[in-house]
């Protein structure tokens, strides 16, 4: 019975005491205050950081408008030479045609006169 | 229409930097770094900023990202092979305007030997007055698993306390 009440104590008394060392750590651990200045210098690096990043975009659009200019000159000189092959094929078409033409007015032309050549053979 | 809350970034700043570098400077034990972690979770604010719907959402985002980086910072630490606890209050003491009691900032360097999970359970616990339910929430953790780190640590530091402090008391 004596222990019971012995070990009810001590129980009790170790609780007290775990509150109490609980209570000393919570006004221990009280917020401590920022150093001075840690406000300014955050405030200075997300400048620092703005500028910076505002920087890098800027040189990413340049660098995208100075590829699009590129894209723009290669694809446009592409197209020049498609079209320029397409003019000299077009124009060796028409020389073509032309020297068809007259090869067959020149065939013609030897053709007439050979008839009119075998008529004069046959008259005579 | 619900009105959304619209953050000023200073003003965050402002009310919460005694926390953000309170806690950094518990998990790490080193002024200066404490410093350094607190910029950086302020900057990482800046880059949030937009996600961040209520006083409640900034409080909590600011005490998880501050835990992370603090344990990103000494894991950083740890691979330099920089022992901090050697070097804890004599390098990055407090200036005298700040200094805690003798008896306060023993239990803190007390408190600076546990095991980091320990060490983070019982700072939130007693520096930001939050719920094991909380605690498990920030550290992204089980309630069971931070429960046991609360009574393991508080355990740990009251036996170390009880071997230290009477040393200390004796001392003076």
């Amino acid at each position: 019975m004596d222990f019971e009440s012995t070990d009810r104590t001590e129980r009790i008394i170790g609780s007290e005491q775990d509150r109490e060392f609980e209570r000393e750590l919570k006004e221990a651990m009280v917020r401590r205050p920022a150093p001075p200045g840690l406000k300014r210098r955050i405030l200075q690096k997300r400048s620092a950081r703005r500028t910076e990043r505002h920087h890098t975009t800027m040189i990413w659009w340049q660098r995208l408008a100075a590829s699009l200019v590129a894209g723009a000159v290669l694809a446009g000189g592409f197209g020049w030479r498609q079209m320029e092959e397409r003019r000299k094929g077009e124009e060796a078409k028409q020389q073509l045609l032309t020297a068809l033409r007259i090869t067959n007015q020149v065939l013609n032309n030897m053709n007439r006169k050979l008839v009119e050549h075998d008529r004069s053979d046959d008259t005579k | 229409m619900a009105h959304r809350w619209q953050p000023e970034f200073e003003q965050l700043v402002d009310e919460h930097q005694s926390m953000v570098f309170s806690l950094a400077w518990r998990m790490t034990g080193d002024r200066g770094l404490a410093e350094e972690v607190a910029q950086d979770v302020f900057l990482e604010l800046d880059r949030h900023m937009e996600r961040i719907e209520s006083p409640e959402h900034a409080l909590n985002w600011l005490r998880r990202v501050t835990m992370s980086r603090s344990a990103d910072a000494l894991r950083r630490r740890r691979v330099r092979g920089v022992d901090l606890w050697v070097e804890i209050e004599d390098k990055h003491g407090a200036p005298a305007e700040e200094r805690q009691s003798p008896l306060e900032t023993r239990l803190e360097q007390l408190l600076s030997t546990l095991p980091e999970a320990q060490r983070a359970a019982l700072v939130l616990r007693y520096q930001e007055d939050m719920t094991p339910e909380e605690i498990a929430a920030t550290v992204e953790a089980p309630v069971a698993t931070v429960k046991s780190n609360l009574h393991r640590g508080l355990k740990l530091l009251r036996a170390k306390a009880t071997t230290h402090l009477k040393e200390y008391i004796r001392g003076l």
